[in-house]
């Protein structure tokens, strides 16, 4: 019973507290999101993702795990779209996702480089170029290869 | 993109029923079904353990567990798997020895389904048969094309075995454990692959195989 009753008080609502996000979220445009990734001299992985993506919520943790493995090599980049902002930022703050992160409400970016739905990961090469597109979640051997793939372009 | 492992998993389906076809000595009734079954219950556990790993919890977040692509544990998964079937077939060993020929057939044709995904390369080879994705000039291992070769040919292996009970699905777990060892530092992985999962199928394959014979000795 004690338990019981322990678990109905875990789930009753108490009042609403503001959590501030650990993550930043800025507004981007096309211009400063091409001047962000101009200023890279590495390989780039750019996902793009929103909260209420199913399988952006599936993907994330391995996002989260490559980010933490690459991220002296590659500059992890995300974008949320379509999105509101408290909804993306408490998404980041549950999944930890911790690199730069930009806000484009509009869909500006994916339209730029030619992706479909949501969520989409790009791979840029060292000098900037796009090198592939992987529609829909990314998975482990997907992302392992492409990121290989990236490293090693001339 | 998600039918695409609609028909990896046709084709897995298809590799088990014409091992069913090859290898039809002593199965039980309904034998594609029960791959099916098993295999599908595997999935689950396999995704479910995998969630769990990545700290998202199955039961606050239901839907996540239809992104198979999201990860899929496999030790769990063969775990769920055989569970699974065994239930099915009413926990008799002798069941597990007869489908086992056919269940590499289909693991096979799972790996060969690659194929269809655009998700047989590996790491980079300059091999005559290597090649590489659209738009690179990086050439690679078809990695995935060499477990499914290694899988079928462990299937006809296993069904030249005689029928000491758990002899033939002891060899079979073994050598699929074997097959994705070998083949495992040409995958792309992030973190290494579960290279414990293998070594631990392979030494269960081989203590069942054991344990079989102790079986048979201890009722002659």
């Amino acid at each position: 019973m004690a338990a019981l009753a322990l678990a109905l008080a875990a789930c009753t609502s108490s009042p609403a507290v503001e959590v501030p996000s650990a993550h930043e979220l800025p507004d981007t445009s096309v211009p400063e999101f091409e001047a962000h990734l101009a200023g890279v001299d590495r390989p780039a992985v750019v996902n793009i993702w929103a909260s209420w993506c199913l399988p952006c919520r599936a993907e994330a943790p391995l996002l989260a795990y490559a980010h933490d493995k690459y991220a002296s090599e590659i500059e992890f980049v995300g974008v949320s779209v379509q999105d509101n902002r408290t909804d993306a930022l408490a998404f980041l703050d549950e999944f930890d996702l911790d690199f730069d992160h930009f806000f484009d409400r509009d869909r500006q970016i994916p339209q730029l480089y030619g992706g479909i739905g949501t969520p989409i990961t790009f791979f840029f090469g060292p000098n900037g170029e796009l090198v592939r597109t992987h529609n829909g979640v990314v998975d482990e051997r997907t992302l392992a290869l492409n990121i290989d793939e990236i490293l090693n372009l001339p | 993109m998600e039918l695409t492992l609609l028909w990896a998993t046709f084709t897995g389906v298809g590799f088990a029923w014409a091992g069913i076809r090859l290898w039809s000595e002593r199965l039980p009734d309904r034998p594609l079904d029960r791959i099916i079954v098993a295999a599908a219950i595997g999935l689950l556990a396999g995704r479910l353990w995998a969630m769990i790993g990545q700290g998202v919890s199955p039961l606050s977040n239901p839907a996540d567990i239809i992104i198979v692509r999201g990860g899929v544990s496999t030790g769990a998964a063969t775990v769920g798997a055989l569970v699974a079937y065994l239930w099915g077939v009413k926990w008799r060993p002798a069941q597990l020895d007869a489908i086992a020929p056919a269940a590499l057939a289909g693991l096979a044709g799972w790996h060969a389904g690659c194929l269809w995904r655009g998700a047989c390369l590996g790491t980079a080879s300059d091999l005559p048969w290597a090649w590489a994705q659209a738009g690179s000039d990086i050439t690679r291992h078809p990695v995935e094309l060499y477990a499914a070769i290694g899988l079928l040919m462990a299937g006809w292996a296993v069904s030249k075995l005689g029928w000491e009970t758990l002899t033939r699905s002891g060899v079979a777990l073994a050598l699929a454990g074997l097959v994705r060892l070998a083949t495992e530092p040409m995958r792309p992985s992030l973190g290494g692959g579960p290279i414990e999962i293998y070594v631990a199928a392979i030494a269960v394959g081989v203590l069942a195989v054991l344990l079989g014979r102790r079986l048979l000795a201890n009722s002659t």
